[in-house]
């Protein structure tokens, strides 16, 4: 095929991806640097970028990776416990454990409101703890929410993202030879020790994939943040969000500037996907 | 642990969250420590029904722009789509991990530029440029999942119809669309629901004046009151995965039908 009719042929993807997504990211960085801006900018080219350096949101920087990485984690390695156990389910049951998909039909603000429901200090889990006589009245409760340390948006990603690990996990499965695990057990192998010997090692690309996707989308996201944050330090998004709607005009550049460190984090991260995805199998794969 | 145990463990905790929430839908008044609600009224119900009007509203007005935006994206993805399939290139791997950028960098990073480019342009705050940012935003899935389906048949089918002397159009529509069926319904599956569950780029560039179901419910989960964001965010779950239900009976009765699969 000629090089113009392979150019027309992406033409429908390459324009909008070229304006949209490549042109929004230069506006971006456009307006960080200063220039662009719908008002009149009296700062200098690089003040935005000085701005980062300012205490909380170098916080809200180390807060925001340390949140996508325990929530990335955790999902990755329950996916992975849960996979195996959906592999090997009799095949009936295997049918009916698609309920385990539920979650991901979830919008991620719904999501949070189970976590509300559940966690707030006179949420259900509180109501059960009373029950057992761990929890005397709702200020006894520890706070799981709200507290500095984001377990309340751990929590909710971890309940998101499980599912799709699974889901991953479970396609990679089904090439793995059952009488892999069948032998390991007649030779006495116990189960923590087939997992780890056997199952994990066939799961490595994908669950290095799921990974980097989750830990990519949580670090950026900003739904279950704006209901479940904290606000110091809060998540990057919620940061941007209130330099760029709750603050002055004049503060535009640094919420560009965020946005613009935010895409230089992920970039290193997409480079790492593209590399470990290409060894999985082109069904295997979502992303 | 046995496989029965196993399954119940695991339907527990994906279900019982939805129990809860039924329960709060039932008795708004439900308070600590009560496990099972001291009270219970159709206050929230009856709340949801009266709104009916304007939940449809919201909800016919979600379905629309996720579908749109699912369609739309399987439009601009079939031709990439096959030349990745069926073509070696240099810069391929290159080329692949560009395009699948926008669902991997967090959407902040493009939408606020776009916002306001749309601004400018007239775009924000409409239904058009609602569509194409969302589309831009997921559109990578759909190229996944037909590169994918694409790549699930050999290219010999297509050769064999041009041998036969078929043309562009009746390639596509008779052979190539029906062996695609699967993978766009696949990609087109998760590109509907990111769309349809979407908050913060609906809020941005749809900016309140594109009525969306996710916007509707957003001031609810926030409120003190649990019954009506529960009995919403169960109404919510609902109209997927009627859809989703409704496609699986549609697919496998024309597959049937024609002898496919």
């Amino acid at each position: 095929m000629s090089a113009r009719g392979t150019l027309l042929k992406f033409s429908p993807l390459l324009a909008p991806f070229l304006l949209l997504f490549v042109g929004g990211l230069a506006l971006a960085v456009a307006q960080s640097f200063g220039l662009w801006l719908p008002f009149p900018y009296e700062g200098g080219r690089l003040d935005a970028y000085r701005a980062l350096l300012q205490p909380y949101l170098l916080a809200s920087i180390g807060f925001s990776v340390y949140v996508a990485l325990a929530s990335a984690a955790a999902s990755v390695g329950i996916g992975a416990v849960l996979s195996y156990g959906v592999w090997r389910l009799p095949r009936r049951l295997e049918t009916a454990a698609v309920v385990y998909k539920v979650p991901l039909i979830l919008p991620h603000i719904a999501v949070a409101f189970i976590i509300l429901v559940f966690w707030t200090k006179s949420g259900f889990v509180a109501s059960v703890g009373h029950h057992l006589g761990l929890v005397d009245t709702p200020a006894d409760f520890p706070s799981v929410l709200y507290s500095g340390n984001g377990l309340g948006m751990i929590l909710a990603y971890v309940y998101k993202e499980v599912p799709f690990v699974v889901i991953l996990c479970h396609a990679a499965l089904k090439r793995l030879d059952p009488r892999l695990v069948q032998t390991a057990h007649m030779f006495g192998a116990r189960e923590t020790h087939v997992f780890r010997a056997a199952v994990l090692p066939h799961l490595r690309n994908s669950l290095h994939t799921a990974f980097l996707i989750l830990f990519l989308y949580t670090f950026g996201a900003f739904d279950i943040p704006f209901l479940l944050g904290e606000s110091t330090p809060g998540m990057l998004s919620i940061e941007v969000y209130n330099l760029y709607f709750r603050k002055q005009l004049a503060d535009r550049p640094t919420a560009m500037a965020v946005l613009v460190l935010m895409l230089l984090f992920s970039a290193v991260f997409i480079v790492l996907y593209t590399k470990v995805a290409a060894r999985l199998s082109s069904r295997e794969r979502k992303l | 642990m046995s496989g029965r145990t196993f399954f119940g463990l695991l339907a527990f905790a994906a279900l019982f969250p939805l129990v809860v929430l039924a329960l709060y839908a039932v008795a708004p008044g439900w308070r600590f420590p009560d496990i099972i609600p001291a009270r219970f009224d159709f206050r929230a119900l009856e709340f949801v029904a009266r709104q009916w009007r304007l939940l449809g509203l919201h909800m016919a007005s979600s379905v629309f722009y996720s579908l749109a935006t699912a369609v739309l994206a399987f439009l601009i993805c079939l031709g990439p789509a096959h030349h990745f399939a069926r073509r070696e290139f240099r810069g391929k791997h290159l080329l692949e991990g560009a395009l699948l950028a926008p669902a991997l960098v967090p959407s902040m990073t493009f939408s606020m530029g776009v916002h306001y480019a749309f601004i400018r342009a007239g775009l924000a705050d409409t239904m058009a440029g609602l569509i194409l940012t969302l589309t831009v935003f997921s559109y990578p899935y759909m190229l996944r999942a037909l590169v994918a389906g694409f790549q699930s048949y050999g290219e010999e089918y297509e050769l064999c119809a041009r041998n036969l002397g078929a043309g562009f159009f009746t390639r596509m529509v008779r052979v190539e669309l029906p062996l695609l069926l699967p993978a766009a319904i696949a990609g087109g599956s998760v590109v509907f629901l990111v769309a349809f569950s979407e908050y913060f780029l609906v809020f941005l560039i749809g900016g309140g004046a594109v009525p969306s179901f996710t916007g509707y419910l957003f001031p609810f989960l926030n409120s003190s009151d649990r019954g009506i964001g529960s009995a919403l965010t169960l109404l919510f779950l609902a109209v997927p995965a009627a859809l989703f239900l409704l496609i699986e009976l549609v697919v496998a009765r024309v597959y049937r039908r024609r002898g496919i699969y």
